[in-house]
């Protein structure tokens, strides 16, 4: 089945260069967004079971899109990738319900290495 | 003489570039402070000389009284990196780093300074290596102390055709506290920037 993944940054280098290291075999749909607002209006549509989150965002940053999924009881499956690498961001997008950080600039294999330690591939 | 602006993948390698180099100055921060620092989206601009004051006074916010503290930096990029502190969060400084309600001036300028070399130094850095440069400093030192935003410029003499203005701010959101670090590289760092940011979307 065809899993339909939200990649969200608002650089449009960072959003290839994290489909570009999205698993080649992985059997995806790709939604992008631009903002917060964007990504909230994907995910109601169906658009991510799968999400690859950046934090720093205009309009509506991740943090205020992972506050909203959480009140909405949201159950995507969330990643953030972010170059916000303060300890405390990382507590708080997990107390918010993401399952992962990855820091940014992304690193060779981390996504999916992730993605299998969660046993999505 | 005229600068060629930026294209849109060079200004958008540019700001994701900053954005890193924004996160490791932001996570130095959090841990001295022991807080959560919240960070912007990084602004960037090229301007003609005479509009760099006014474009930081909208940036920073024309309003208020400041305290600036201006770094240099030189080597592939040549600039000066301003952080630009509102007097309110001067205190809250003092207060999180658990001095005395009263601290002197000498104290306080110390810890301007400190936290100045901090984020300028973790900015500047990450930018440069990540771009594969090499990058050195000056000593910090007080650029204005408690003057309109507007006076700043009168105060750091440029002698530039044009300017290329990065700013992002680092705020904490239970304090008033808000730096701005903004980094300004006259007309051969444009160009330098320009190829090394090529050379940057070419490696990816």
């Amino acid at each position: 089945m065809t899993i339909p993944v939200l990649v969200v940054d608002d650089s449009a280098l960072s959003r290839k260069l994290v489909i570009k290291a999205l698993p080649q075999e992985w059997d995806i749909e790709v939604t992008q967004a631009i903002n917060g607002e964007e990504a909230l209006t994907a995910y109601r549509a169906g658009k991510g079971h799968v999400m690859f989150l950046d934090l720093t965002m205009p309009e509506m940053d991740g943090f205020q899109v992972l506050e909203t999924l959480k009140e909405e009881g949201a159950n995507a499956f969330i990643i953030v990738i972010s170059a916000d690498i303060q300890p405390q961001a990382q507590e708080r997008v997990k107390q918010l319900g993401a399952v992962a950080f990855i820091k940014k600039p992304l690193q060779g294999d981390e996504i999916r290495r992730i993605l299998t330690q969660f046993g999505m591939l | 003489m005229s600068i060629a602006p930026y294209t849109a993948d060079q200004r958008d390698a540019l700001q994701e570039v900053v954005n890193i180099a924004m996160g490791q100055g932001g996570s130095s921060l959090a841990v001295l402070l022991d807080t959560f620092v919240a960070l912007s989206v990084p602004r960037i601009r090229i301007v003609e000389s005479s509009a760099i004051a006014e474009t930081v006074a909208q940036m920073v916010g024309d309003n208020t009284e400041i305290t600036a503290v201006r770094q240099g930096f030189f080597s592939y990029l040549r600039g000066e990196a301003i952080v630009i502190y509102g007097q309110e969060g001067c205190h809250d400084l003092a207060d999180l780093m658990g001095y005395d309600a009263n601290p002197d001036a000498a104290i306080d300028q110390e810890l301007l300074l400190d936290v100045s070399n901090l984020l300028v130094g973790a900015c500047m850095t990450g930018i440069a290596k990540q771009l594969g440069a090499d990058i050195g400093f000056s000593a910090p030192s007080i650029l204005a102390e408690r003057c309109p935003v507007y006076n700043l410029f009168k105060a750091a003499k440029l002698n530039w055709t044009h300017a290329l203005l990065v700013e992002i701010s680092f705020s904490l959101e239970e304090k008033g506290f808000t730096a701005h670090l903004v980094m300004l590289m006259p007309e051969e760092s444009i160009m330098t920037m320009r190829d090394a940011l090529d050379r940057f979307l070419e490696s990816l």
